[in-house]
């Protein structure tokens, strides 16, 4: 859900930067002799869809926020269960250094027999 | 319906000013662009010269598009702002997100300690069967020590500061005579050790 919101958050810069984009563009062919009057139509309408995408997004998520902020700081994590998922690790590595032992002297038990 | 929320006076008028400077960003780039499009209109007659008014044009639309760049500019850091607002008080993601995060840790932890607990059922079994091949190997000799007590000497050797446990050890070895019935014991069954140090 977070990501979400932030995802679209990363959106609205993208249309941020295409609303300053199509202006440019549609200034760029006013200055030209000979306009392309379907090229200005389209980016006007480029332009005018993104500003209302932008303004609209960010009115939302600050009604979002509005409704949604304590004012309160965040008090929960994940430490108890990364540690004890850390401690598991630990065991396997734990293992797998005993194992690795017990292996080597299976094998020099093997090699003194030959 | 939601119900109104009291914020604390500084969440508010952080939010309240997100809202202005929404509104104020969105209102300047529009009027500056709109501006910038009726300038460029060509008007025949001007009340000074063409080259003035043409100067005159040229100045206005820079500072036009400066002014939209700096609007964009600002709703960038608009948002930017709202994406650090939203980590730090958007408390159902936040929770979403921990309870997501340890789920996902303990399901880890589980499978480690499942596969650990079903090697070490299967490292049982073939342990019986190496201590069987070692005590009734022909290098196996009674007056050894079992395998369990050789491997507790080895490991306090390996490991320094424990000249207090080798010093014990080494008693232990002067007691040689009592504990090679016990050897002899280990012998004839030859995983008894294993057995009462098996779980």
């Amino acid at each position: 859900m977070a990501n979400e919101r932030l995802r679209a958050l990363e959106d609205v810069e993208k249309e941020i930067a295409m609303i300053l984009q199509c202006a440019g563009n549609i200034v760029l062919e006013l200055s030209k002799d000979k306009h392309n009057a379907s090229f200005l139509d389209r980016q006007l309408v480029q332009f005018q869809s993104s500003v209302n995408r932008v303004e609209s997004e960010l009115s939302g998520q600050i009604r979002y926020l509005t409704q949604v902020a304590t004012g309160q700081p965040h008090e929960g994590s994940t430490y108890s269960a990364r540690k004890d998922c850390q401690m598991a690790l630990n065991r396997a590595e734990y293992a797998k250094v005993k194992l690795g032992e017990l292996g080597r002297t299976c094998e020099i038990m093997l090699d003194q027999q030959t | 319906m939601a119900t109104q929320r009291v914020l604390p006076q500084s969440k508010e008028t952080l939010l309240q000013n997100y809202n202005k400077r929404l509104k104020d960003d969105i209102r300047s780039i529009l009027d500056n662009f709109t501006e910038i499009i009726k300038t460029a209109k060509i008007e025949d007659e001007t009340q000074v010269s063409r080259a003035t008014q043409g100067e005159q044009d040229h100045y206005e639309m820079h500072v036009r598009a400066a002014n939209i760049v700096r609007a964009g500019e600002s709703l960038m850091k608009l948002v930017s702002d709202l994406k650090q607002f939203l980590i730090l008080n958007d408390f159902p993601s936040v929770n979403d997100a921990i309870s997501l995060q340890n789920q996902q840790l303990r399901s880890l932890q589980e499978e480690c300690d499942k596969k650990l607990t079903s090697l070490r059922d299967e490292i049982a079994i073939d342990l019986y069967e190496l201590e069987e091949e070692y005590y009734s190997s022909s290098q196996w000799d009674s007056t050894d020590l079992p395998l369990c007590e050789a491997y507790r000497r080895r490991d306090s050797w390996a490991s320094p500061g424990t000249s207090c446990s080798s010093a014990h050890g080494d008693r232990e070895d002067m007691d040689e005579p009592p504990s090679q019935e016990t050897n002899a014991q280990h012998h004839l069954n030859g995983h008894g050790t294993a057995s009462i140090e098996k779980p």
